[in-house]
């Protein structure tokens, strides 16, 4: 119940498949333009770079501009916040279910004995 | 990989009924989960799991039966608004699924929900961090913690 507390942005910003995929790209070859990515994408360069905007407000990437170009990267610590609390949800998880497999052996060796 | 769902497999040394009643009585579920749960646990059964009772804030949660299939399945949606229907949009489905196995049961849990709850960037960021962040770290947690379980008397 805690991730309520997410900022929805952040999440609305990553709900879009074209932009998890660019992220996706990001993360595996490290920071690239909108050139490389519309190299690897089904979409044009303005349209990467829309994308990019989206991205860059709610701080997931950070552009850097080197020439003529922006080289856009991924941040690690605006993902890792997302990502800590769907770990918080699984740990939750967790837990749950340990307690179940304890109530239910319980139970079991009390009908068995 | 789902990009929405978290799913958990566990195995429990009791029978698939028992299991079943574990998961879905409210007798139980007080004992895992909330504070306190109110449920009929029937297709379309509603019920409440409250928090609070223990100090802390207190907090009311809708829950309602979507599949009631002893032994095999149960599942539910939860964390609606109160008052509202349940849907695919506004809450979370949780479902257990129970297999035989080895004198026992396999538990495969899942929730999904989080796409509609624009969560889906975390478990992104577990498929593709190879830190500390994911799944992985939790695995061999419940492993370690399994035994200690068993061990209790």
């Amino acid at each position: 119940m805690s991730a309520t507390s997410v900022d929805d942005e952040l999440w609305s910003a990553i709900g879009d498949p074209t932009r998890r995929r660019m992220l996706d790209i990001l993360l595996a070859d490290g920071p690239g333009t909108s050139t490389t990515l519309s190299g690897q994408l089904p979409i044009t360069r303005q349209a990467v770079a829309k994308h990019l905007v989206v991205l860059d407000a709610v701080g997931l990437v950070h552009g850097t501009s080197v020439g003529r170009e922006r080289h856009f990267e991924v941040d690690r610590a605006q993902l890792a916040k997302a990502a800590a609390q769907l770990e918080a949800v699984g740990a939750q998880w967790d837990a749950r279910l340990g307690r179940i497999k304890r109530i239910a052996e319980s139970i079991q060796r009390q009908r068995n004995a | 990989m789902e990009y929405d769902s978290i799913e958990r497999e566990i195995y429990v040394d009791a029978s698939p009924e028992i299991v079943f009643e574990v998961v879905s009585r409210p007798e139980h579920l007080r004992e895992w989960w909330p504070d306190d749960a109110d449920l009929d646990p029937v297709p379309g059964g509603t019920g409440e799991l409250r928090w609070g009772e223990h100090g802390g804030d207190p907090m009311v949660v809708p829950m309602t039966v979507v599949e009631a299939d002893s032994p095999r399945k149960f599942s539910f949606r939860w964390a609606y608004p109160l008052g509202a229907e349940p849907v695919r949009t506004n809450s979370f489905l949780v479902t257990f699924e129970l297999t035989p196995a080895g004198g026992g049961t396999t538990v495969r849990m899942t929730e999904v929900g989080f796409r509609e709850q624009g969560w889906e960037v975390a478990v992104l960021e577990a498929a593709y961090l190879d830190h500390a962040a994911g799944w992985d770290r939790f695995i061999p947690q419940l492993a370690a913690y399994a035994p200690r379980v068993v061990a209790t008397p």
